[in-house]
């Protein structure tokens, strides 16, 4: 009797701990956010930089680590050291734009486009104003809206 | 005659100086990589900006904590959250020079080493830092990487010790950044 209670109590601790290894596991492995099927603040590029340029933190906190779709005009299309495709959205100040590295190329995306990209917007970072040199709002992981 | 040539020559040599030749980018790459006995962790950030002024030898660099993508969902959590609170300090930067700026022609072809000194700001800790680097000259491109080590702990950053043998003490730190013509 006593023996069954022992190996009882014995086979509850190994099923505890299986089961912590297998949620421990299943944290360690969860995927990335999904992007592309995610709800998105919509918002415009122009908005969205004068929003975080401005000094006002509440309105940097509504975007920033959210994923926003941003529609405006493609100023360029570039790559990264990796092969990433960059898309700058325009915004009203020359020289500052919204760069998004893309998780999925557009294809055919050119200058002068109107387009909408979906990405999780990281923030802003200033430039040097002593070289006239304005920031940029970066959003990662973006993919084309539709 | 002969000292309006020389005020002359000292006032044309002065403009070529004040047209400054500052190079940047906005999409450098600066990664970095721990080796522990579980898994090594290897996180990449493809946005940051810097500015290389090659008439002073300044460099910056600057970019957000958030903005560094690992490998697993769980690592980018814990090193926003628990690390290097990114919602505390969104931003990191490095300030600074190179010290043997007259060793790099930036109008020659080559790969040129380099020392630069600067204030490295991480976690809200700011530490006089000098790492080595190398600037590479390409068809008139300039280009800089730089590969160094950084302790953990001099930045204050604390590493809970449940998970201390998953994060190593120092972490390899990697820049490389192509430049384009301001």
């Amino acid at each position: 009797m006593e023996r069954k209670i022992k190996r009882n109590i014995l086979l509850i601790f190994a099923a505890m701990i299986v089961i912590a290894g297998i949620i421990g596991f299943m944290i360690w492995n969860e995927p990335h956010r999904d992007i592309k099927d995610a709800t998105a603040l919509k918002t415009t590029a122009v908005l969205l930089y004068s929003n975080l340029t401005k000094d006002s933190t509440s309105m940097k906190s509504r975007f920033v680590n959210q994923v926003v779709e941003v529609s405006g005009e493609v100023k360029l299309v570039s790559e990264n050291q990796n092969g990433d495709q960059i898309i700058l959205l325009k915004t009203n100040i020359s020289g500052g734009s919204v760069n998004c590295t893309m998780e999925e190329k557009i294809n055919n995306a050119k200058p002068g486009d109107s387009i909408s990209i979906k990405g999780i917007c990281s923030g802003y970072i200033g430039g040097d104003p002593d070289i006239d040199l304005p920031g940029d709002v970066f959003l990662t992981r973006c993919y084309p809206s539709i | 005659m002969k000292k309006m040539i020389l005020l002359w020559m000292l006032f044309a040599f002065t403009n070529i100086n004040a047209d400054a030749q500052v190079y940047y980018t906005k999409n450098g790459n600066v990664s970095f990589f721990s080796k522990t006995v579980l898994e090594n962790i290897d996180a990449e950030n493809n946005q940051v900006i810097s500015v290389l002024n090659t008439e002073t030898g300044s460099l910056q660099f600057s970019l957000l904590n958030n903005a560094f993508h690992f490998p697993k969902a769980k690592m980018e959590a814990d090193f926003n959250e628990d690390y290097i609170e990114s919602d505390k300090y969104p931003r990191s930067t490095f300030k600074g020079t190179i010290t043997n700026l007259s060793d790099v022609n930036f109008n020659k072809d080559g790969s040129y080493s380099v020392k630069v000194n600067g204030d490295m700001t991480v976690h809200g800790v700011t530490k006089n830092i000098s790492v080595p680097g190398t600037i590479v000259i390409k068809n008139g491109n300039v280009s800089a990487t730089s590969s160094f080590k950084v302790l953990v702990n001099d930045y204050k950053i604390k590493i809970p010790s449940i998970v201390s043998d998953k994060i190593g003490e120092s972490i390899e730190v990697k820049v490389s950044c192509n430049y384009q013509k301001k």
